[in-house]
């Protein structure tokens, strides 16, 4: 019963993520890591021994905590990302003031 | 306006953020002592008359169209000076902090020694200046991380009184990354890029009135930490590089 919450819960997730890119409300780059995200969420659901598989593979005892490291990586690596994009962002805007400030003060000046 | 007899174009830049009480003293200070170059306030977003006193003065007036903070509000009449052609541009602080007459010490330096960057100093030579002893250490800390990375003794290297010229006003007007608070950092990263830099002493007074940027007790330990860790960046950044201007 909890596998089937599990995939129901990811399917949905997946088609949330599509119907957002669809609308335009996110991009098909930024969509990227989401996407993945809950395609690995699917499979685990699907196949639930793939995640005692890999923890053992990689010589973890206790399988969820595999998930959980996972998953924090992942975020980090958002958050990250995300971190980056507002600084330029940040900058595109200053820049954009600035020359707005510059522009409104040399059409007064004509005036 | 704004030229001298050299026909240089000398624009003086004044990032000012309620200084309603004393703008007008500043401008008044600067149409005395040194008439040749242009008045360029960058009123950032005051919520006080700020802009209509400077307007009833007769300067120009630039108004942020949101609160850029200290940093790009210099940026922004940096820009102007550049799209307008000037050749030297003169920082100088709303608070009349800076002294109008010492403005011309700094711009006949920057003639004389040909330098990119002059800076007004405070501890070059004893100006009397009653400088808080907070302010003193991280000064003196500055100086020596910058002497010790770049082998250039910048005694004053937190003063935002300077004179630049116009390669500079170019490099600062397209620089990406123009940092928040332009001062050891900023000075340390054009020494690196092999810009020259100056000193001259100059007098300086305390703010009469108004509020500081780097008032209370919280942001002068912040800006300490933010100054320290950019110079810890930048020498990272350029290590083994060249210095070569451009």
């Amino acid at each position: 019963m909890k596998r089937i919450y599990f995939i129901v819960l990811a399917a949905l997730v997946i088609i949330y993520m599509i119907v957002s890119i669809r609308k335009n409300k996110l991009s098909v780059t930024n969509s990227f890591f989401w996407i993945l995200f809950c395609i690995c969420m699917l499979v685990l659901s699907i196949f639930p021994k793939s995640l005692d598989w890999l923890a053992k593979l990689v010589g973890i005892t206790y399988p969820p905590a595999l998930f959980l490291t996972i998953a924090a990586v992942i975020l980090f690596i958002l958050n990250f990302i995300h971190s980056k994009k507002i600084e330029v962002l940040n900058k595109k805007v200053t820049d954009l003031a600035q020359e707005l400030s510059v522009v409104k003060e040399k059409v007064n000046e004509k005036k | 306006m704004g030229k001298n007899a050299d026909v240089d174009k000398v624009l003086i830049v004044i990032p000012a953020y309620n200084e309603a009480d004393n703008i007008e003293k500043v401008i008044n200070e600067i149409k005395k002592d040194i008439n040749y170059a242009d008045i360029l306030v960058i009123n950032d977003c005051s919520k006080d008359n700020t802009e209509e006193i400077v307007r009833k003065n007769g300067v120009k007036c630039i108004n942020n169209i949101f609160n850029m903070r200290y940093a790009w509000a210099v940026q922004t009449g940096i820009k102007y000076a550049y799209q307008n052609g000037y050749d030297y541009v003169i920082q100088m602080d709303a608070d009349g902090q800076h002294i109008a007459s010492e403005a011309e010490k700094l711009y006949k330096e920057i003639k004389k020694t040909n330098a990119d960057i002059v800076i007004g100093s405070r501890y070059l030579v004893d100006t009397g200046y009653p400088c808080p002893l907070f302010r003193r250490i991280g000064t003196k800390l500055f100086e020596i991380i910058i002497r010790l990375f770049t082998h250039k003794k910048i005694a004053d290297p937190l003063s935002g009184f300077q004179c630049l010229n116009r390669d500079v006003i170019e490099y600062y007007s397209k620089v990406g990354n123009y940092p928040e608070f332009p001062d050891a950092n900023l000075i340390m990263e054009m020494l690196f890029k092999g810009y020259k830099i100056t000193e001259t002493p100059v007098k300086m007074r305390l703010r009469e009135t108004g509020e500081s940027m780097h008032g209370g007790f919280i942001k002068p330990i912040k800006y300490m930490i933010k100054q320290f860790y950019e110079c810890v960046v930048l020498v990272v950044k350029y290590f083994g590089k060249r210095r070569i201007k451009r």
